[in-house]
């Protein structure tokens, strides 16, 4: 059956239209971010995930190769360990509105070896552990009234990732980094970065809300001979601090089994806590909302074996760390 | 790689891309399902609507797409609701001031007389049309959206598709 006649009323929003509303909905953004608004989860991981994402960047994928060769990736990244590290809250506002994220950044550089799929929603965590391949761990205490509230799980996906030398270095001449640049050895090598199957918990009470995810660790494949520590200098760098203190702290982490989480300093703290005699890092929200009320989020990230999990919720410290110590 | 980051930080929806994404789908299941005129206020009241609520959408449990389209559903009944209680007056306003010349130049393209023949559908018949037209879901996601069965969609959008053909090539032709 010709079904043309049915697209007949089919158009394109005016772009005035389009452009007002868009311009509308910012300002009431902005309206609620300046009145300190009462979403402390989704505020301050708003705050971290830009962080983060250049953390991944310069973990991942600024990795130089001295001796680089095309099908040797002979260096495997795993989580082990995960560190954070203070950064200048300016810096972070410098990289969102240049839009250096990793998606700007990377963006076309990405191949997608293996979509890991929507997630998918599942009666429990048996069935979403049995969908996932792993042993699925339940937290056994519940504070502030929590109740299991939805289970899902998504599959593993793969990347493969080409640096790209000109634009790393233009983003540090953007930055007005002018003391490193990064080696044109690593131009065009290739990284992979296999991301296992994640299960997803989710719990409410009312406003309080808490998520518990956990995988096996991703893995970042890298070519060989790679200096890490260089790398991670200059991925500390972009993040804002100061050549001694990246130099200092670069040399100081085991690039090869740590994560590093960048905090912005207006936005919260951290501290290495133990998870079940597992060490952990902690990083807690903080700041006041407009009634002088103190703002509640923390995320506790650890791992055993070779699985990794994150807990985080619009909870206090006490109830997160315990919460997470009550997993098994 | 993004999944990766996800996983640690869990950041919000991207709402600049969604915005992107969406508009252009919200906006075309308001022409279908309330007609031109109202589209965009309609579709303007889906995304306040939308940020307001953005802490109850919930990822795990749906795309952001069926979500945002599930809030323009509800305002398609809410307009339907109120245009009822107002109708005869504005009935009679119409009936009054009688067509302009730019009225009668829009009653003869394709889109008003589509529109028109949309007007004599069912809710649900339109309802469908809209999502399938204007929004561009796949049966699929419609028959979940509104509690059907794929099979179920795709027999009642062709006999009624069927229908407006037929209307189409009388008064068309």
């Amino acid at each position: 059956m010709d079904e043309r006649f049915m697209q007949a009323l089919k158009s394109a929003p005016d772009p005035e239209f389009a452009r007002r509303l868009r311009d509308q909905l910012g300002n009431e953004a902005d309206a609620e971010a300046s009145h300190a608004e009462e979403r402390p989860r989704a505020r301050w991981v708003g705050l971290l995930a830009p962080a983060l994402a250049v953390a991944l960047l310069a973990s991942v994928i600024l990795f130089p190769s001295v001796r680089a060769s095309a099908q040797a990736f002979l260096d495997l990244f795993r989580i082990r360990n995960f560190t954070a590290v203070s950064v200048n809250p300016e810096r972070i506002r410098q990289l969102q509105e240049g839009k250096l994220d990793l998606k700007s950044l990377i963006g076309d550089r990405v191949e997608t070896v293996i979509e890991p799929g929507p997630p998918q929603t599942v009666a429990s965590a048996a069935a979403a552990g049995a969908a996932a391949g792993i042993q699925v761990k339940v937290p056994n205490t519940l504070p502030s009234g929590l109740q299991p509230d939805s289970v899902s799980w998504r599959g593993p996906g793969e990347a493969r990732v080409t640096a790209d030398v000109e634009r790393l270095n233009s983003v540090l001449q953007t930055l007005g980094i002018r003391d490193v640049a990064v080696p044109m050895a690593i131009d065009g090598q290739k990284i992979e970065v296999k991301v296992p199957a994640v299960v997803r918990q989710s719990f409410s009470a009312g406003k309080k809300r808490a998520e518990f995810l956990q995988a096996k660790s991703p893995e970042v494949s890298l070519p060989a001979g790679v200096d890490l520590a260089a790398l991670g200098e200059i991925g500390l760098r972009i993040l804002g601090l100061e050549r001694a203190e990246a130099q200092r702290l670069a040399r100081s982490i085991d690039w090869r089994s740590t994560m590093l989480i960048p905090v912005p300093g207006n936005a919260g703290s951290f501290r290495q806590v133990s998870v079940n005699g597992q060490p952990g890092l902690l990083v807690a929200a903080k700041g006041e909302r407009s009634g002088g009320q103190m703002r509640e989020g923390a995320i506790v990230l650890w791992s055993r074996g070779d699985m990794v999990y994150a807990l985080s919720g619009n909870l206090s410290e006490i109830d997160i760390l315990q919460m997470a110590n009550s997993v098994n | 790689m993004q999944r990766l980051i996800s996983w640690v930080g869990a950041p919000e929806v991207d709402w600049d891309a969604a915005y992107a994404e969406q508009l252009p789908r919200v906006y075309n299941f308001f022409r279908y399902r309330v007609g031109p005129a109202e589209a965009e206020d309609l579709t303007s009241r889906t995304f306040e609507k939308a940020w307001v609520a953005r802490d109850r959408y919930r990822r795990d449990l749906g795309r952001f797409s069926t979500w945002v389209m599930a809030i323009a559903r509800r305002l398609a009944i809410d307009h339907f609701r109120s245009r009822r209680s107002h109708l005869p007056l504005e009935a009679g306003l119409d009936v009054a001031s009688g067509p302009s010349p730019e009225d009668l130049a829009e009653r003869r393209s394709d889109a008003a007389r589509l529109a028109r023949m949309l007007e004599k559908l069912g809710d649900r018949e339109r309802d469908l049309v809209a999502l399938k037209y204007g929004a561009g879901m796949t049966n699929r996601d419609i028959a979940k959206m509104m509690g059907l069965s794929e099979s179920n969609v795709g027999t009642i959008l062709h006999r009624t598709v069927q229908q407006l053909r037929e209307g189409w090539d009388q008064r068309g032709g």
